[in-house]
């Protein structure tokens, strides 16, 4: 029997693993598995304030710490009856969202997903070959963490954004600085694309799923909406999302996986650019268009690129959101909620996938949460891959170290995010 | 004479990896904190890791199952000094937040009746009630620049000095108004400074993120409250959210804990 256990699984966030276990020429098991410990999370907030509810939400993870935080203040201001904010809040949202993704995009692509393809066990050891480009891509990180920190008061779990607004607005000044970033930053996140596009990506997994993620709902581009696009061509409310993830226990990853109509999905960048890509404008869409191709509906290994095109598109909407901002002098005061009982379901893209915080409020506590991530969502299809992967490789004869790699690659490309997981324990199937 | 370099590894367990995040975050201090010290774990960011004896051991996170309990039991047994950072390896996190049911309750609600293996849930402890730990960084995250601050210090074997002031010192350093003195909920009297008052800069009131502060007069800031007509309950709840296991005792009492 051989066995080839990945743990833990390097440059993830979050505890994680990977086993194979192969009898012969037949596979035992193939499983990719969330080590992490529990928090119940869902089970702190019952009782809290709204408020209380944000601070401890944005906690689940600190990567996608704003996307917590956006999907919780929109489940629960839904809850709380605000439909709309004012504009200068909803925008200075929207920048804030960039933020993280060109933080958590550069992050996954440049520092733990590129040293794979390019032979490292770290981006700093990459350094010495590739010094430029490691040292443009922590400039290009720490861009995006700088509009974090700005915009919610601290690089991680700031508190500014709260319900119904923002405790302070940006300053003009502090503002078009961030615009001239951008359109500096641009052209390194192309060179970033043609870089991650060169690199040779294998077919011999590949295999048809389906992909979901928000749907903007005004013919842009976006990661953020009141409705689910699925590949298949159809358009869900978030608030029916419960018959789109379908949590069930999967008793050889103990996650709580999901299931679409009892298909595995994939969520995150390269769902969004399948799904929605040919509304890209600019920079983005030349290079969608020059980079996509239909192996990226078989193949999560380019959510890599997809990742790279995405970090073009922020560098783009950044300074339009900027002018937008500008041109509102007043700081508006924070939304008040018109009840104080109610539901609300939130949805926003992380990263790595769309994000859903459903929460019940009774006398303006919260009485029930319930919230899916998107690493969750993806687990089947991660272990689908995974377990193609090893099968082929079995074929070929491939030794330990590379059955080792391929399953690292795939899991990896996938940006898992386990500290997210909330509802994940590893059960080994044997 | 060069020194020889301190072997150091990283290590999280249960919590957000925020205070790793942190450190990788600091991308002008990266290469330079790569460069100080020999870094001989840090599964975060590199994949090629030696697991064998260090000189300092930085944890974060809290404990939240047995093999975690074994896995830091091991890490002290070979680190000759073990620090805790963040607020969930200092007190436990938001996981050991006190909330009622219990906590066996809790886990059954949320994962119901399935059978878990190989790792065994367990309720959430602070780093230091399984192992010694030899100095504490709390913060949920921690700051950099104090991180970086303790971590120079320690590498040439000196003990780092920490804010023993609350938030509101702070808040004062930063002539903000008194939320406090508007009605406003803040928990800034009662809670470590480090932070540089973020929150209360900001227009919104201190949650307590960093844990207490040392020889904090909670009983008194429990009357004030009360006083502002805070509700015992809501009280508590605001109290006890961020410190985890490290709630001062007479919040303890209100918690009935």
């Amino acid at each position: 029997m051989r066995e080839i256990l990945v743990e833990p699984l390097a440059r993830v966030e979050g505890d994680g693993g990977i086993t194979v276990r192969i009898d012969g020429d037949k596979i035992k098991e193939v499983s990719f598995n969330v080590l992490e410990g529990t928090r119940l999370v869902e089970t702190l907030v019952v009782g809290k304030t709204p408020e209380e509810d944000v601070s401890i939400a944005c906690r689940i993870c600190a990567i996608c710490t704003l996307s917590h935080r956006y999907a919780a203040l929109r489940g629960l201001e839904k809850a709380l009856g605000i439909t709309k904010l004012p504009p200068k809040a909803q925008l200075m949202r929207t920048l804030m969202h960039m933020g993280e993704f060109v933080e958590s995009n550069s992050l996954h692509v440049f520092v733990l997903a590129l040293p794979d393809f390019l032979g490292f066990p770290s981006a700093i050891a990459m350094a010495g070959k590739y010094g430029n480009e490691v040292l443009k891509a922590l400039a290009l990180k720490k861009y995006g963490n700088k509009i974090m920190r700005l915009t919610s008061g601290r690089m991680i779990h700031g508190e500014n954004p709260t319900i119904g607004g923002f405790g302070r607005y940006l300053d003009r000044t502090t503002l078009l600085e961030l615009k001239k970033e951008a359109q500096e930053q641009i052209e390194f996140a192309e060179l970033g694309v043609q870089l991650v596009g060169g690199i040779d990506i294998p077919s011999y997994f590949e295999k048809e799923t389906v992909f979901m993620c928000c749907e903007p709902g005004d013919g842009e581009f976006g990661v953020m909406g009141d409705q689910i696009r699925i590949s298949d061509g159809k358009t869900v409310p978030v608030e029916e999302y419960r018959s789109l993830t379908n949590e069930l226990f999967s008793p050889h990853s103990a996650a709580k996986h999901c299931l679409y109509q009892g298909k595995p999905y994939t969520v995150g960048a390269i769902a969004r650019l399948n799904n929605l890509g040919d509304r890209l404008k600019g920079r983005s869409l030349k290079l969608y268009e020059k980079y996509w191709n239909k192996r990226w509906l078989k193949n999560p290994v380019f959510n890599n690129l997809a990742q790279a095109i995405e970090l073009v598109w922020c560098l783009e909407t950044i300074p339009v959101l900027v002018d937008a901002i500008l041109e509102i002098d007043e700081d508006p005061a924070l939304v008040k909620p018109s009840r104080m009982d109610g539901e609300g379901v939130g949805a926003v893209e992380a990263p790595r996938g769309t994000l859903y915080h459903n929460y019940r409020l009774k006398d303006g506590l919260v009485a029930e949460a319930n919230l899916i991530i998107p690493t969750g969502q993806s687990l089947e299809d991660i272990d689908k891959y995974l377990r193609i992967a090893v099968e082929e490789l079995l074929k070929q004869k491939a030794d330990d170290q590379k059955i080792r790699m391929q399953c690292e690659i795939i899991a990896r490309a996938y940006d898992p995010c386990i500290s997210c997981s909330t509802h994940m324990v590893r059960i080994e199937r044997v | 004479m060069e020194r020889k370099k301190l072997d150091i590894g990283l290590y999280g367990f249960t919590g957000c990896n925020g205070d790793q995040l942190v450190i990788v975050h600091s991308e002008d201090k990266l290469l330079d904190f790569f460069g100080a010290a020999n870094i001989k774990s840090f599964s975060l960011a590199k994949s090629d890791n030696d697991e064998s004896a260090l000189d300092i051991a930085f944890i974060e996170g809290s404990i939240a199952n047995r093999e975690q309990a074994e896995h830091v039991k091991h890490i002290r047994e070979r680190s000759r000094m073990l620090v805790a950072i963040g607020s969930c390896a200092v007190y436990g996190g938001i996981q050991s937040m006190h909330v009622k049911p219990s906590w066996e309750e809790r886990f059954k609600k949320v994962y119901g009746n399935n059978k878990l293996d190989v790792r065994t849930p367990t309720p959430s402890l602070p780093v230091g009630e399984v192992v010694k730990v030899d100095f504490s960084l709390p913060g949920c995250p921690i700051d950099a620049d104090q991180f970086f601050y303790v971590f120079g210090q320690l590498l040439r074997g000196q003990t780092p000095a920490m804010p023993d002031y609350p938030v509101c010192a702070e808040c004062r350093w930063k002539e903000n108004e008194c939320l406090l003195l508007k009605g406003i909920f803040c928990v800034g009297p009662v809670t470590a400074g480090g932070c540089q008052a973020v929150c209360p800069s900001h227009n919104l009131p201190c949650l307590g993120c960093w844990g207490p502060v040392k020889e904090g007069n909670a009983d008194s800031h429990i009357a004030l409250l009360k006083e502002k007509g805070y509700s015992l309950e809501a009280i508590q709840n605001r109290m006890g959210m961020h410190a985890g296991a490290g709630i001062p005792e007479s919040v303890k009492k209100l918690l009935g804990a």
